[in-house]
């Protein structure tokens, strides 16, 4: 009731705040991201743990590799769909539901750049002989880059369907707080990824 | 804000800056990246360089957090109780784990 009597002209200037439902459900979201810290935690624990000489085994090595300027072009195109993520929220803010739909089109799509150009790497690396089972720091690499992409893969899905969401139900304050959340977790996975290109990649490069 | 108090919401003034904070907050996010990159490529030893591409992805983390996801603005508390204390538990996770295996 309240949804239809805000699509109609007093949208309030933050929607995703202004029932009690929407500002529970991104606390709660927050306290979700707390839980996928401890997560990713443990997987860049189990990486570093068998990052060294002694997890390669008969496998390539890290330092031959790894390809810097596709790390770096991957690095850019997560940090250009963050700001675009957060393009799409300030639309939402002005109550532009157009702009909203346009940002996070551009986002979706640079996530499944970023998508593309891992699987490209991926199979560039079985062609080498680093699969999954070749050596401890294998499986390791791509358990925890492996999740971080299922991650993108996963947002990139839900900023699509709420899309759609968008476009049927307009935007409310129902629809609202799903948005700012799905942009809360786009942020996430590019954090994420930021202490993925450090450790995973510049860091096996390092000495 | 008292002063701007008006019975319809939607008369509010607008509390966010646009998008400047936001460029900003990109174009550093650009230059740490490169820092990171170039650090590596430098040679600048072992030791150094790790410890300088953590800090500044440390760095880049607290920008991602506190600006684009707002974790700055009013009402964050129980937020960011959340995400430090996932944040703690990584990273004792990460430590107990290379302390156990490396040593």
């Amino acid at each position: 009731m309240s949804a239809t009597h805000h699509a109609h002209g007093s949208l309030p200037a933050e929607p995703e705040k202004a029932t009690l439902e929407g500002r529970n459900k991104i606390l709660g979201f927050w306290l979700f991201l707390g839980g996928e810290t401890v997560l990713f935690g443990t997987l860049f624990a189990t990486f570093l743990g068998y990052n060294n000489v002694k997890g390669i085994g008969d496998g390539p090595d890290p330092a031959h590799l790894f390809d810097l300027k596709l790390v770096a072009l991957a690095t850019l195109i997560l940090l250009v769909s963050s700001l675009t993520s957060v393009f799409a929220v300030q639309a939402m803010h002005r109550h532009d539901k157009s702009k909203m739909l346009l940002w996070f089109g551009v986002t979706v799509v640079l996530g499944l750049a970023f998508l593309g150009l891992e699987i490209y790497e991926f199979v560039h690396y079985v062609h080498e002989g680093h699969t999954f089972s070749t050596s401890a720091f294998s499986s390791a690499f791509y358990t925890l880059v492996g999740f971080h992409g299922a991650h993108v893969l996963f947002g990139s899905l839900w900023i699509a369907l709420l899309m759609l969401q968008l476009v049927k139900k307009g935007l409310t304050v129902v629809t609202a707080p799903k948005c700012y959340v799905a942009a809360l977790y786009w942020h996430f996975v590019d954090l994420v990824w930021v202490f993925i290109f450090t450790v995973v990649y510049l860091m096996s490069k390092v000495g | 804000m008292a002063a701007n108090h008006h019975t319809h919401e939607t008369n509010k003034p607008h509390r966010y800056e646009g998008p400047k904070n936001h460029l900003i907050t990109f174009a550093v996010s650009i230059l740490l990246t490169a820092l990171a990159f170039f650090a590596v490529m430098a040679n600048l030893g072992k030791t150094f360089t790790i410890m300088f591409i953590v800090l500044l992805a440390i760095v880049q983390a607290a920008f991602q957090l506190y600006v684009w996801m707002h974790a700055k603005d009013r009402g964050h508390t129980y937020a960011k109780i959340g995400i430090f204390m996932g944040g703690i538990i990584a990273l004792t996770a990460v430590a107990a784990v290379v302390y156990w295996m490396w040593w």
